[in-house]
């Protein structure tokens, strides 16, 4: 009679599994394959083609494995469910993301990252750049970490940004660097930087704006945090997506001063628009496009400003926030991103310099900097 | 082809339960035969006519033996099957180890073969070696019928990562054995909790060690060393013995019984009593055919200490071509030499917890032999462990690292013990209809929670390698 009993019981474990096991086959074998991953960016694989040779060779079983992983069925919610459980493991780090205070994601960046001859090769480039143009002005940005750093987890692990910019300092002369850290470190209690992506907000460039302003001593034009305009409410960066958890959409905002004077930009010697802010951006993913349609290699813009002078900026997308800003002090901005670039950087200034009296800006925030900044 | 992977979850297996389950009788050797070589030819489609002929060979060398009534001829055709099977494993697995270790000696340029490992030979070989030693010596009856011999060769649930079945342990099982729902039942369960431990924990684990060991060990902290050296013992064990769980459920299923492989290892008291706790199968196929067939323990007692040595000499390199392998083996037949001069008395007798620090400090010592490689490596990975690189007691990242894993090296240490093994079984046994009732939810629902979560995991990932894979 036990025995009966455990049988049935038995029964009914195997039964259990089995249904389990099979709605997720015959879910996954129904699904149609999709094309394109919104949250990952890329386009998934697709069935591989069989052929003798692709058998043999085994890479038919390669294509075919990862087209089951590419297209497996909920594939999305799978992922989530994985960071919902780290985060019950107490795990602070996904990803390569903090998962911060008040409902911060931060990017991590570590000492490892970088290696002392990477920054060593970056200052001297940077140094030569100097040399040439003594003009320049070097604005790095800090990143989330390096400001809201009581809001990190626990000993969570940052590079130090200060210090690498005493080394920008030495190298280059305290009078051309624009330090941003006494400002931002003033106003970190504000919405600086974005809560679900890397790049700081309008409200963080506008405070990095009035340093340089105030370094270059001239007179800031007139921006008013009070009458920001939100252009969006559900931005959703690239912190999200990479660690695949649904979080509250955010604002982006801008200065609606920068709408009033005519301006025109040139993309790439071809495409012209009038606007600063590409509208496009706003219902698809990647909103923080919105600013300067994205990346460009080479931008050149036009603005209503009678003041006889050019400004040529060396950049990463976090200009992309700022330079709107700085349109009524130039006739002219140049927007160089050195990672399109392949040409002669100086020969290049040289021939863009109309007037001869040029203003050169370098605005990086400092993990690009080290990263991306290089010119022949 | 990995069982822990969408492909083998939801397509194979299915599949292959189905027809499995649905055929009669005699056709189930027939579609686990099949389904035996798909699964092992998805990975290895080239490699897989090197264990059909190492199939045909011994099952044509067993039929000789038993046929032959020359002690002479069945010795040869005994020595025969020894040498093309050892000459196949060495050939490819030790081929450029010795052929590089020539070069280095002599000064030679010799090229390299460079020869991809077919999958599963160290296993594979040494079990079609235990059919035909076992025929040779009585022990086993011979196999006339092709079918079921290659059954037992190509047996997918333990051909890529053990346990190492000797032909006998299943002889019976391969004509006999019929679907039992109760041995299905536990095989379920059995299956899932090795897929938990390998996805949950012991890949998890490994990207600890991943990343500690991947920087310069000359700046690398003691907290550090220590860590990663304890995240890699957990990854090892996990990672194997979480292989053996579902090799042994997926057979329990298919109505085999095979051997088990571990028995919570880390809770030994003596390095003698580890090795009959971690990977069982292995110390029993030489301790079987190896170390008693050299005398054992009868011919003395510098014999036998003679007889450790080699055994575990040979041990140490069937893990892998490596020098650091080979030290590895002889490591723990220094300490199993001196327990057995009286040291492992002298634990036995002191409180357990001594001997355990003991067991683990040694065991710990050798995955560092045995994960590094490199001897210079390895060198500096010790010293870091004992505070000799200068590099401090413990960083920032250190401790952030720790406390990010705190939870999982708990569960990791909890599950390293018998304890949740025992409370099941103290519930199963429970007398009370409320007793058993918790305990008939439970043992549907925790597998059930695991199960999803793994599969979670492996959707999630890209990072999924399986240490032994090498062999």
């Amino acid at each position: 009679m036990v025995l009966q009993d455990e049988r049935k019981n038995a029964w009914k474990t195997v039964l259990f599994f089995c249904v389990i096991m099979l709605t997720i086959c015959v879910a996954d074998l129904i699904q149609e394959d999709i094309f394109f991953s919104e949250s990952e960016n890329r386009i998934l694989a697709e069935k591989p083609e069989f052929s003798v040779e692709t058998l043999l060779s085994g890479e038919f079983m390669e294509k075919y494995e990862l087209y089951l992983n590419d297209q497996f069925v909920s594939r999305n919610n799978w992922i989530t469910l994985k960071t919902e459980i780290d985060r019950l493991l107490q795990k602070k780090e996904i990803n390569g993301v903090y998962l911060a205070d008040d409902g911060y994601l931060i990017e991590q960046h570590l000492d490892s990252d970088f290696t002392q001859e990477t920054i060593n090769k970056k200052l001297e480039l940077l140094s030569k750049l100097v040399q040439q143009y003594p003009q320049t002005q070097v604005m790095l940005a800090p990143t989330a970490d390096n400001i809201l750093t009581d809001k990190l987890p626990f000993q969570a692990p940052y590079f130090d940004q200060r210090q690498f910019l005493e080394q920008v300092k030495m190298t280059v002369g305290e009078e051309r660097v624009i330090d941003l850290f006494p400002t931002l470190s003033a106003h970190a209690q504000e919405k600086i930087y974005y809560k679900t992506d890397h790049h700081w907000t309008s409200r963080g460039a506008y405070y990095a704006y009035l340093e340089w302003a105030s370094k270059n001593e001239f007179v800031p034009a007139e921006y008013s945090l009070d009458t920001m305009q939100a252009v969006t409410n559900d931005f959703t960066g690239t912190l999200q997506s990479k660690i695949n958890l649904p979080v509250k959409g955010e604002e982006i905002h801008i200065f609606p001063e920068t709408l009033e004077n005519p301006v025109k930009l040139k993309y790439d010697l071809m495409i012209e628009t009038e606007s600063f802010y590409e509208e496009k951006y706003l219902t698809g993913k990647n909103k923080y496009g919105y600013f300067l349609d994205d990346n460009h290699g080479l931008i050149e813009i036009t603005t209503g400003s009678k003041v006889k002078k050019q400004l040529f900026v060396i950049k990463d997308s976090y200009a992309n926030t700022m330079i709107p800003l700085l349109a009524p002090h130039y006739e002219k901005i140049y927007v160089l991103d050195l990672r399109y670039f392949n040409g002669r950087l100086f020969p290049f200034m040289e021939s863009l310099d109309e007037y001869g009296n040029m203003d050169v800006l370098l605005l990086y925030n400092f993990v690009h900097f080290i990263d991306d900044f290089r010119y022949f | 082809m990995v069982f822990s992977s969408t492909l083998f979850l939801f397509r194979f297996l299915p599949i292959f339960l189905i027809l499995y389950f649905v055929a009669p009788g005699r056709m189930k050797n027939f579609i686990l035969f099949f389904g035996s070589l798909v699964f092992y030819a998805w990975g290895e489609p080239i490699y897989v006519c090197l264990m059909i002929f190492s199939t045909i060979s011994d099952y044509l060398h067993g039929l000789a033996i038993n046929a032959s009534r020359s002690t002479i001829v069945r010795r040869i055709l005994l020595i025969s099957s020894i040498i093309i099977n050892l000459g196949m494993l060495g050939f490819f697995k030790y081929a450029d180890f010795l052929v590089g270790t020539v070069n280095s000696v002599f000064g030679l340029n010799i090229p390299l073969l460079n020869l991809p490992l077919p999958i599963g030979i160290s296993f594979y070989t040494f079990q079609t070696m235990s059919y035909t030693i076992d025929v040779y010596r009585g022990e086993a009856k011979v196999q006339k019928n092709l079918l079921d011999f290659a059954v037992f060769v190509t047996l997918f649930p333990q051909l890529i990562a053990g346990p190492i079945v000797k032909y006998v342990d299943v002889q019976n099982d391969l004509r006999k054995r019929k679907p039992d729902i109760l041995k299905i039942s536990y095989g379920c369960k059995r299956f899932i909790i090795g897929l938990a431990k390998k996805v949950l924990l012991a890949n998890n684990l490994g990207l600890i060690w991943n990343e500690i060991s991947a920087g310069d060990f000359g700046e690398l902290n003691i907290v550090a060393a220590w860590i990663g050296i304890i995240a890699f013992a957990f990854q090892i064990y996990f990672d194997f013995s979480g292989y053996s769980d579902m090799a042994i459920g997926l057979g329990a299923c298919l109505g085999f019984t095979f051997p088990e492989n571990f028995n919570y290892p880390y809770i030994s008291v003596t390095i003698t009593e580890f090795w009959r706790r971690w990977h069982m199968t292995l110390s029993s196929w030489f301790r079987e055919y190896v170390y008693i067939p050299l005398g054992g323990n009868r011919k003395g007692l510098p014999r036998q200490l003679l007889n450790i040595l080699i055994v575990w000499a040979l041990t140490g390199i069937w893990h892998g071509a490596g020098w650091n392998f080979l030290f590895w083996g002889l490591w723990f037949a220094f300490w199993l030499m001196m327990e057995k001069l009286g040291m492992k008395k002298i634990f036995d007798a002191l409180p357990g917890f001594v001997g355990r620090i003991y067991t683990l400090l040694v065991v710990l010592i050798s995955w560092v032999f045995f994960s590094v490689e490199q001897v210079d490596r390895i060198v500096n990975y010790l010293k870091a462990m004992f505070g000799l690189q200068g590099a401090g007691v413990y960083t920032r990242e250190t401790l952030f690292m720790s406390m990010e894993n705190g939870i999982l090296f708990v569960i990791a240490i909890v599950a390293c013990t018998p304890l949740v093994k025992n409370i099941c079984k103290k519930m199963s046994e429970s007398q009370k209809g409320f007793g058993i009732a918790c305990y008939r939810i439970l043992e549907k629902l925790l597998p059930a929670i695991l199960l999803i979560a793994s599969i979670a995991y492996i959707v999630d990932a890209t990072y999924n390698p399986f240490l032994y894979f090498r062999f």
